[in-house]
């Protein structure tokens, strides 16, 4: 299996600078210093490198997308992993902090930018801390700070701890929280590429989509070009949770069926049971029932199945679970994370969360079945921000494809079973 | 351009906007409403309540209206279907949680959540749980109540905090469902401007402290008036109930106000209420006192000026009014004076200066379109706050620059492109400087040095100013001597003559109507309108009549002079106190009593009427129309609201007319002296009832007296400090008196001095202090800090009862500060 990020995750002393060099780290430099800055992103376009975040946006073409002559701009490294299900980032952070920093110098080369910052959520303060080393060794080895590596090119990078909220992973809350304001998302337009952290042109990457890039400049765009589908190139890596024998981060060839991730990777379902749902890509993304198991893992053939590829966290539900326990779980989640700036995310989670309690208390009256997918309806695409859309797409896709379960906790009511 | 037109189809009706404009005002103006709760045009867009989510052809999803910005032939749909639906969803979710008391809310009648309901909202809620509850009266501050269940999280009122007054004061606290407004460390949210988050509030969670539960809104009787506190002149509502008043309420008048009010303009009404307000029109003069009616009043006070007037001839009679009377009251007090008892002994202020600038008199909306403000020994925050709060607004916009020249930094210096800060008394230094620097002299900077400012720092400001298209200089001309006055006027001429710039002023006196007590002559030497005394008495007669005195009067500080001497037998003060507000403070009372006849005619009773031996009732602002000038040069009507058997004052003044010339006119209303000010005072022809009607209309400016400005030198100062006394907005004087409800924002009496005074004199910060000068005695806080330069004292003014006055000359003084 073709493995770019976790070639050599797990040998010992990765995240010290001369381990890292032993690698090949930080060869990628010579490499883009001796071409022009657009050259770089160039390169960037051409392998296909979509954002490993959640959108898939290509990278490259955020790249270009930077407000022209207009300086200084900054490169903000999404590490705000909060995505539920989601671990890969901190993997990566925490036993090759310095891939990012490769990966970063190499954006900020090619968008000729001066000023670096990872954003982590809150809880990844040990992280910080073995990032903190990593970019001190970097700045004293000279990949850091003025004229690296005598290419005339400055650049230093900071890292920054949030304050342990979900909403601060979307791209405009994280600049509010990187200013020292509150985590809200921002309005668009103006977008970070024209107007982002302190309003100057700000590309905001992944952690992971970061990581990609050292290799894309060193092994070339073209090689990274024939890894993956069509339009899903290179490799992903998937946080595998649930009710799996072995769960954990899986670096996979964009378009491996889901069942291999699931059956070969993760060892199968517990004990043995039932497949009943997936969902492919963090809890923000519909679920999808186990007939669908064999749907390649990549962008597009997981959007055709109804769902999307996202984070690329793979949550894996059997048989033994009701879907509507779950969905109520998850709205729990987006009801404490909603920030609470506009309205139908606000008061729509919660009351989608009050309903669903009921449901599973067995005091529902009427139809709430659908009532749930009416107050979805009400919310879906008229929120701020996707945070409102994250939060129904447990409960839409739950119903329809688990509607039984649903109606097990109706029935048990109308019976006065459940308690 | 930012002016580009743009055309956009909305439910099929074609629009042309300027480019720029959000789809929501662009519906506007065909009439179309699309409804919103937190969209604010003066706060700009945030989309966060959802309410105005609109179809936009080739768009995938929904807009909100609020965020958009027209494009060219855009298509937009406010009435299908889905749009229906989304705003019945956003509805039913504002109101999920919503406590729906409106029958006890002090918002309802007037609330945009009651009135979208109405509109666009379903028949019925779906909701089947228990509404969350939370606190229904959170004191923000002593005059803000929140109730937290009403509130929809419009953030209306924390990105007014933070854009408007630029203070983040109010902030969101928490996530998610348990978002909530707060401050910091839960501290008062009590700012100078704190009042207008409760007009903006788009339901019932803003409450004015005063006025809930009050009333229903309905049921008060609201009159458009304007505010009686400062020189801005700012628009407000005055709602009353059973003639008391219930609340003020902002009105926006852009080109007054910008849509806002300080909170002495809303709270700082409790005078109408006051135990000291005089009781009645009474007269000692032959014997006990004796209450008189208005008309017996009127009578009784012009006959005894009549009399002594006869007996020791006109120069024995004065009058003292204020900067705080209306323009109708100011000109027939005038009028009695000159006309009826022919003389000049007429003045309303202490300080030097004249009606007309060398350059245009700029209105406060000049603010925007100019390139450069240069703000010249003037504290909008204290004196006129709502002018701090559009200098904020443009200097944080971009375009317009804003230089601050002052003797002590301010709360606009952090805003400022250039400041400068120049030595306490040497503001006629500093305007020698930049004239001479602008005429390009080559003085400018030895001058500039002796004011405590470098050369250089002159140069620049010199250079800022060349480099502009369109300058406005803002200036207080109550701090400034009389030799500072000469130079400013120098200064205007010098700036006035640079070619291609378009320069002009305004004199921003805190007082209510200080250009209008300039305009109607209230002065010794010019007549209304602007004519000087100087110009000759042929000019004066052809307009005003034979009999009318030419020779000057005297000034305000002069009549007490010559009452002390016993040469004036009678004063008629009108709205003044100078025991309080007069350099010399109480030390003047001897002279006052001495006076045969001293007439007091004031709203509250002061340390001055307490010596009169005749008080007249003054109704004042809430009672009384009439209107005023601003700053800017914008006449607008202040009406009253509350009903009053006493006679307003106008009507008393032109009785005290008629008693002495029968012929003379007898008005039907305030408005018919308005129109007797249009017909003879130069400058005010187009002011009438019509047209000062929707926005108030401007003046034009008097005419600048010909001849050389008299520039007298400052006073060096023999040792000691140079004391500037400061204006402070929230003072404890007779208008907002300890049981008004602003009392928290009161301050303890400071004086501002430089470390390297503080050492030679072993102050430290913080330290209580003893000011003494001319027999006079101020106590205070020492706060040593770099603010004003070495050799001066700054004290604001904080209370009557601090005696300030009582170290003040007539020009800046000198006082000694030492260690209490």
């Amino acid at each position: 299996m073709t493995q770019i990020l976790f070639k050599n995750i797990n040998l010992e002393g990765l995240a010290t600078l001369p381990v890292y060099e032993g690698q090949g780290g930080y060869r990628s430099l010579e490499i883009a210093f001796k071409k022009q800055p657009e050259e770089v992103v160039e390169m960037v376009k051409a392998s296909g490198l979509r954002g490993r975040g959640g959108a898939g946006f290509p990278a490259g073409l955020k790249w270009s997308f930077l407000a022209k002559d207009v300086f200084p701009r900054y490169l903000c490294c999404n590490a705000d992993e909060s995505e539920p299900g989601t671990c890969k980032d901190r993997e990566l952070l925490l036993k090759n902090p310095h891939l990012l920093i490769e990966g970063m110098i190499l954006c900020s080369y090619a968008c000729r930018i001066q000023t670096g910052y990872i954003y982590f959520r809150g809880e990844f303060y040990d992280l910080a801390q073995i990032m903190e080393k990593a970019l001190d060794e970097a700045r004293r080895k000279g990949y850091l700070g003025k004229n690296i590596m005598g290419s005339g090119f400055d650049l230093d990078i900071h890292t920054h701890l949030g304050a342990g909220a979900y909403i601060c992973g979307e791209e405009s809350a994280l600049l509010n929280s990187l200013e020292g304001r509150r985590g809200e998302p921002r309005m668009k337009p103006p977008f970070p590429a024209v107007e982002g952290l302190y309003a100057k042109p700000t590309v905001i990457n992944n952690v992971e989509t970061l990581c990609c890039v050292p290799w894309i400049i060193s092994e070339g765009p073209e090689k990274y070009a024939a890894i993956g589908t069509e339009k899903s190139k290179g490799t992903k890596l998937v946080s595998v949770s649930g009710h799996v024998k072995k769960p954990g981060n899986y670096e996979v060839v964009l378009g491996t069926p889901t069942r291999e991730i699931i059956y070969d990777l993760a060892g199968g379902i517990r004990d043995d049971n039932k497949l009943k749902a997936f969902i492919p890509g963090g809890s923000s993304v519909p679920m999808l029932p186990a007939e669908l198991v064999d749907t390649p893992y990549d962008y597009e053939a997981l959007q055709a199945a109804g769902s999307m590829l996202g984070s690329g966290a793979l949550i894996v539900i059997d048989h033994t679970m009701n879907v509507v326990e779950a969905t109520h779980r998850l709205m729990s989640f987006y009801m404490h994370e909603s920030c609470g700036k506009c309205t139908p995310c606000r008061e729509g989670t919660r009351w989608l969360w009050q309903i669903l309690s009921r449901i599973m208390k067995g005091q529902s009256e009427g139809d709430p079945i659908s009532k749930l997918n009416d107050i979805c309806d009400n919310m879906s695409f008229k929120c701020f921000c996707p945070l409102g859309d994250a939060a129904i797409a447990p409960v839409v896709s739950g119903i329809k494809h688990f509607r039984a379960d649903y109606e097990e906790f109706l029935q048990n009511a109308a019976t006065g079973a459940a308690g | 351009m930012a002016n580009e037109p743009v055309t956009l189809t909305i439910d099929d009706k074609t629009v042309t906007v300027p480019k720029g404009t959000k789809v929501v005002d662009a519906a506007k103006t065909v009439g179309i409403e699309i409804p919103v709760f937190c969209y604010h045009e003066k706060l700009g867009p945030f989309g966060c309540c959802r309410m105005c989510l609109v179809e936009v052809e080739k768009m995938p999803k929904m807009a909100t209206a609020c965020t958009l910005d027209v494009g060219p032939g855009m298509v937009v749909r406010t009435n299908t279907e889905k749009v229906e639906k989304a705003q019945k969803g956003v509805l039913e979710f504002t109101l999920l949680n919503h406590p729906l008391d409106c029958p006890v809310c002090d918002k309802g009648g007037e609330c945009p959540l009651q009135d979208n309901t109405f509109k666009f909202g379903a028949p019925e809620t779906r909701m089947e749980f228990d509404r969350a509850h939370n606190l229904k009266a959170a004191p923000l501050s002593p005059v803000i109540t929140l109730d937290r269940e009403r509130c929809i999280a419009c953030q209306r009122c924390t990105r007014y905090s933070d854009i408007i007054e630029d203070e983040r004061a109010l902030v969101m606290h928490n996530r998610g469902f348990k978002n909530e407004i707060g401050t910091f460390n839960n501290e008062p949210y009590a700012t100078r401007f704190s009042g207008n988050v409760i007009d903006i509030c788009p339901v019932g969670a803003l409450t004015n402290t005063q006025f809930r539960f009050k009333a229903r809104t309905w049921d008060l009787a609201n009159s458009d008036t304007l505010c009686s506190h400062c020189g801005v002149n700012c628009n407000m509502t005055m709602g009353t109930r059973t003639n008391k008043l219930l609340r003020i309420q902002s009105r926006p008048n852009d080109r007054v106000d910008d849509g806002w009010i300080c909170d002495k303009a809303r709270w700082g009404y409790d005078f109408l209420e006051s135990k000291n307000r005089m009781g009645m029109n009474k007269s000692r003069l032959s014997g006990d006192w004796k209450a008189l009616t208005p008309k017996e009043a009127a009578v009784h006070v012009a006959e005894a000026f009549k009399k002594i007037a006869d007996e020791h001839g006109p120069e024995s009679v004065g009058f003292i009014g204020s900067a705080y009377g209306t323009n109708e009251e100011l000109y027939l007090y005038q009028k009695l004076f000159r006309q009826g008892l022919g003389s000049n002994n007429i003045d309303h202020k202490t300080h030097p200066g004249s009606p007309g600038l060398p350059i245009a008199h700029h209105d406060l909306q000049d603010i925007e379109t100019s390139d450069l403000v240069l703000l010249l020994a003037s504290d909008p925050a204290e004196e006129l706050p709502i002018l701090e709060l559009r200098l904020k607004k443009v200097a944080k916009r971009g375009g317009v620059k804003l230089a601050v020249l002052g003797d002590q930094s301010t709360s606009m210096d952090r805003y400022a492109e250039w400041s400068g800060r120049y030595n306490v008394g040497a503001a006629a230094a500093v305007c020698e400087a930049l004239a001479a620097e602008l005429a390009g002299s080559g003085a400018g900077a030895d001058l500039a040095g002796r004011a405590g400012l470098d050369g250089e720092q002159i140069k620049t400001l010199a250079d800022l100013i060349r480099g502009s298209q369109k300058v406005t200089l803002i200036y207080n001309p109550v701090p400034l001597s009389a030799a500072a006055h000469g130079q400013l006027s120098r200064l205007m001429t010098a700036m006035g003559q640079i070619g291609e710039i378009s320069c002009g002023a305004i004199p921003a006196a805190p007082g209510t109507n200080a250009v209008g007590a300039l305009d109607m002559g209230v002065l010794p030497d010019y007549y209304p309108g602007g004519m000087p005394l100087a110009g000759g008495a042929e000019a004066i007669q052809a307009a005003w009549g034979e009999n009318t005195p030419t020779a000057p009067g005297l000034s305000a500080m002069q009549m007490i002079e010559q009452a002390e001497q016993g040469r004036l037998k009678a004063l008629l003060i009108h709205r003044a106190n100078p025991l309080a507000d007069f350099p010399g403070g109480k030390r003047l009372a001897a002279a006052l009593k001495k006076l045969d006849v001293l007439v007091v005619h004031d709203i509250m009773q002061t340390e001055t009427s307490r010596l009169a031996n005749v008080v007249l009732i003054s109704n004042g602002p809430g009672y009384d129309e009439g209107t005023t000038t601003n700053i800017g040069g914008r006449v607008q009507l202040r009406k009253g609201g509350l009903k009053t058997a006493n006679a307003p004052d106008w009507k008393l003044v032109s009785m005290m007319i008629r008693a002495l010339d029968e012929n003379a006119p007898e008005y039907a209303a305030s408005f018919g002296v308005t129109a007797e000010i249009a017909e003879k005072v130069p400058g005010y022809s187009d002011i009438s009832k019509k047209s000062i009607k929707k926005e108030g209309q401007t003046r034009t400016q008097p005419p600048v007296a010909q001849g050389a400005v008299e520039s007298p030198s400052e006073q060096a100062t023999a040792g000691g400090l140079r004391l500037r006394i400061a204006h402070r907005l929230f003072a404890q004087d007779a208008i907002l008196d300890p049981s008004s409800q602003l009392s928290h924002q009161f301050q303890a009496s400071t004086a501002t001095l430089n470390e390297a005074d503080a050492s030679r004199l072993g102050i430290a910060n913080g330290d209580p202090v003893v000011i003494t000068a001319g027999g006079g005695e101020v106590r205070a806080q020492a706060e040593v800090s770099n603010r004003v330069n070495p050799g001066g004292v700054v004290v604001p003014r904080v209370s009557d009862e601090q005696d300030l006055m009582t170290l003040a000359a007539e020009d800046a003084a000198a006082v000694d500060v030492k260690k209490a």
